[in-house]
């Protein structure tokens, strides 16, 4: 496990080199100048020719990349091109915010979905299942960011309900984080419910309809043994998988939601970058989802090694 | 106005004060310009006011018009920064959240070049002189005065004032803010090095050249103008050294979520009723009209008619509209290609329906315009110039003549606030007098990239990326200098490449008048050469709204990002 541990560590920061090289190669070719950028269109010439020399966008293409990997290795990712502040300055607090969103997203998501998932499988192609897969089709097929507009309009303007802003002002509660953040959660909730129930209920089915489950049944288990010490474990592992994907997405893709709801999260951050071609935060934003991804997967391959003694055994060859 | 008070008023008075006062009395200018002038050129409150009074008894000036159009807004509370609070009743306390656009930039008061960043910067700065309302009005300078011919100024300064971190205000702070602009912002106006510190509290700023309008230029409409510590060198930004001397103190930054600012209980105006000031980021319009509407905020900063469509309808919001100089031109190259006769360029003008554009665009919130870039918000205005109106007969007879019946034309323009819409129904209205304009929305590039792209061998080299027709975006401005010399004038701006050696004197002509006769005498010919010559058609002055809820009073604002609070509060 240590050495299967070991190999998935090295092959991340391969990963991450690959990353960083690509994100570099993409903001180079990046039209416009980034003095003229920052500084605005009426900016002397001379001062945008400072403000370049000054951050180092004039150096070879070369030079520029050697310190892209420096800061990749001393997790020094410089000052912003746009606000002039400390790069880390902004997208720590930023994953932080997108951690919290993501966690309350899932915290209502994972248990929701996988029970629903698990209520429609055991009553396969009856009604109740039909509505179930249903829902949780049309709810994966709306856009996030028209849920979140949809909740925006009716439950944070018309009825207050919710927050309009997201950003909870400082000093706020628990409880109260959970007022600012539930209606962007919710939108998330949303689109993610159809995509896990029905990773679940067709991992469940699977399992039903297996071997063991039947032996496990002729065995004399009860319904509720064999579905929680045989068939989840082996059906979970997909959505597990799912799971794990959607974490990296969820911080850093939520690009919509984060926007309607005013959320400085990373997604927003990124964007932002983008558009202010402020390449320190975009090289770091993007570095920090992809290590975000990374963990996220490995975590669920642990966590499928834990469920599975298969896998459990391959990964200790 | 007896002899012996005029004799007494005008003793120890400069020519140009001579002047003013003299047109004044004799009835040549009214009541509002001469306060107007007159606050331009230092004229303190009390000897307008004698001159108003001595002149009153004898009937001989004339009553101002009333009129809704001043540069910044006139809420119920006050016009200027510092002014008296509104008669009702307003609680003292509380908090002020208000949506605002995402700063663009760091906090540099210097480099700063959008509205985001404005915003925080000249919230915790003042400026020399307050040009909120229609009168220019102290602010950390009380009184100032050119001299003769308008190339030194000297301003006295504020005493008492301190910065946020408690040291004193002085005249060392005030000329290290002018030596920095000399270099960067203000480096056409002021000799580099040339500000002196009389004494402590008395600056002395020499020109390049005279300027009888200088104080405008250290006031709003020039918001990198702020009076920043001697300590600030460029590239120094507030929220790494928070100080300031206004009505309220910066004491959190964080450029992905707000500002906070607290009461600033030393400020020279007065202990603010509010406790503190939220800022709250938002990158868009629309976001920033829910969070109002959903109670997220008590009051935005700016919002524009397209998109502003559910504040304008709120009835539980006040929407405060601010008449400005802010146009739109549509360009025509005047020296190659389809638009160099006069012809041309007038039977386009002929052909655009002003007041259906401002009541389609919008939303009748805008002044109409008559190709010339003199808003009528200026009190040198001439309103004798007859408006251009729409002439479809007469502008195809126009084309005919110029032998460019049906024309071909391909209209550059920016994706910028209400642009689009405009380009669509000028393209439209063009059509009635046979035109056929092809849309082509601009690349987004950068300014020095954009004016790169023009190729054309003719001088001047205008920056319109090397086409002939298209609009163009301008912002607020205290004086229309800006839009007659780069635009016009000169090469900088000047999309339509225009040269008219005539404009050019008659803008010199305004530049270096100090009397208010003078720069109506140079304005009515600018207007006319303008409206005749027509190298841009601008068909309106957009207005510039904000709004806030109905509990909130007080609050005065520029369009140009400042959102003074020190008098605003929550009425009781």
């Amino acid at each position: 496990m240590v050495r299967y541990l070991l190999r998935r560590l090295a092959s991340a920061v391969v990963t991450l080199w690959l990353l960083a090289t690509i994100v570099f190669l993409i903001v180079s070719v990046l039209p416009g100048d980034v003095g003229r950028r920052v500084l605005g269109p009426f900016a002397l010439k001379e001062d945008v020719a400072r403000y370049n020399h000054q951050i180092g966008t004039d150096r070879p293409l070369i030079r520029q990349y050697l310190t892209t990997i420096r800061r990749l290795f001393t997790l020094d990712f410089g000052n912003s091109y746009q606000t002039a502040s400390s790069v880390n300055k902004i997208i720590f607090p930023a994953l932080f915010r997108s951690g919290k969103l993501a966690l309350l997203a899932f915290v209502i998501t994972i248990p929701i979905s996988i029970a629903a998932g698990i209520f429609a499988a055991r009553r396969q192609d009856k009604p109740s299942d039909r509505i179930v897969v249903t829902t949780g089709l049309a709810s994966s097929s709306i856009p996030e960011f028209v849920t979140a507009a949809v909740l925006l309009s009716v439950f944070s303007v018309h009825w207050r309900l919710g927050k309009v802003f997201a950003n909870p002002p400082d000093g706020t509660s628990v409880i109260g984080q959970f007022r600012y953040l539930i209606m962007p959660a919710l939108a998330m909730v949303v689109a993610y419910f159809g995509y896990i129930t029905r990773m679940s209920r067709a991992g469940v089915i699977h399992g039903l309809q297996s071997d063991y489950a039947r032996t496990a049944t002729m065995k004399g288990l009860s319904k509720g043994e064999v579905m929680r010490r045989h068939i989840l474990r082996n059906a979970l592992a997909p959505t597990i998988t799912v799971i794990s994907v959607q974490i990296g997405y969820l911080f850093g893709g939520i690009i919509g939601v984060e926007k309607v709801f005013n959320y400085a999260g990373l997604g927003s951050t990124m964007l932002n970058a983008v558009t202010h071609k402020d390449i320190p935060v975009l090289q770091a934003a993007v570095l920090l989802v992809g290590v975000v991804y990374m963990s996220s997967t490995l975590l669920a391959d642990v966590l499928i090694a834990f469920l599975n003694p298969r896998v459990r055994l391959e990964t200790t060859r | 106005m007896t002899d012996s008070i005029f004799d007494r008023l005008r003793r120890g008075a400069s020519p140009v004060e001579l002047e003013l006062t003299e047109a004044f009395a004799q009835g040549r200018i009214t009541r509002r310009a001469f306060v107007q002038r007159g606050s331009v050129i230092g004229l303190s409150v009390a000897f307008m006011g004698s001159v108003i009074a001595a002149c009153g008894s004898d009937g001989k000036s004339k009553t101002a018009t009333s009129s809704s159009s001043t540069l910044a807004s006139t809420t119920a509370a006050s016009t200027t920064a510092a002014g008296t609070a509104a008669a009702g009743a307003i609680k003292k306390g509380g908090t002020l959240r208000i949506a605002a656009q995402k700063p663009a930039g760091p906090l540099d008061p210097v480099a700063m070049a959008d509205l985001g960043t404005y915003t925080p910067v000249v919230t915790a700065f003042e400026y020399l002189v307050d040009i909120l309302g229609a009168e220019v009005k102290p602010m950390l300078a009380e009184s100032w005065k050119p001299n003769a011919d308008g190339s030194v100024w000297t301003f006295s300064l504020r005493k008492g004032v301190k910065w946020h971190d408690g040291t004193a205000f002085t005249a060392a702070d005030v000329v290290a803010t002018m030596d920095r602009l000399s270099a960067s912002n203000l480096k056409a106006y002021i000799k580099a090095g040339s500000t002196k510190a009389i004494d402590d509290f008395t600056v002395e700023i020499t020109l390049n050249n005279p300027d009888g309008q200088f104080p405008q230029q250290v006031g709003a409409y020039n918001p990198q103008s702020v009076i920043t510590p001697k300590d600030y060198v460029l590239g120094t930004t507030l929220d790494k050294r928070m100080t300031g001397t206004g009505a309220f103190k910066m004491t959190k930054y964080d450029p992905a979520i707000g500002a906070t600012f607290e009461a600033n209980t030393d400020w020279w105006g007065g202990k603010p009723y509010l406790d503190k000031l939220e800022f709250l980021f938002s990158e868009d319009i629309a976001t920033q009209i829910a969070g109002l509407q959903g109670g997220a905020a008590d009051a935005i900063v700016q919002f524009s008619v397209l998109g502003g469509d559910a504040l304008l309808s709120d009835s539980n919001m006040v929407v405060e509209t601010i008449h400005g100089s802010a146009h739109r031109q549509i360009w025509m190259n005047t020296r190659e290609g389809n638009y160099t006769d006069v012809k041309v360029r007038q039977a386009i003008a002929l052909g655009i329906d002003r007041p259906a554009l401002i009541d389609t665009v919008l939303k009748g919130k805008g002044d109409i315009g008559n190709d010339h870039p003199i808003s009528p918000i200026y009190p040198f205005f001439d309103a004798t110039l007859p408006q251009r109106k729409r002439d479809v007969e007469k502008a195809k007879q126009l084309l005919k003549d110029a032998g460019k019946e049906g024309l071909e034309a391909t209209m550059y323009f920016p994706n910028l606030q209400e642009i689009p819409q405009l380009a669509q129904l000028v393209q439209s209205q063009l059509k009635d007098i046979g035109m056929k304009v092809t849309l082509q929305q601009e690349k987004n590039v950068d300014g020095d990239e954009w004016c790169k792209v023009y190729d054309s061998k003719v001088e001047p080299a205008g920056c319109d990326g090397g086409m002939d027709f298209g609009i163009v975006d301008y912002g607020p401005r205290g004086v229309p200098d800006v839009y007659l010399v780069k635009a016009y004038a000169t090469g900088e701006w000047n999309s339509a490449h225009y040269i008219s050696e005539p404009f050019r004197a008659a803008v010199k002509k305004y530049q270096s008048s100090l009397d208010l006769d003078g720069q109506k005498a140079a304005i009515k010919d600018i207007q006319k050469i303008a409206n005749t010559d027509v190298p841009y058609a601008i068909p309106y002055f957009y207005n510039t709204l904000f709004a806030h809820t109905k509990k909130v009073t007080g609050i005065v604002a520029t369009g140009l990002g400042h959102f003074y609070c020190g008098k605003a509060g929550f009425t009781a």
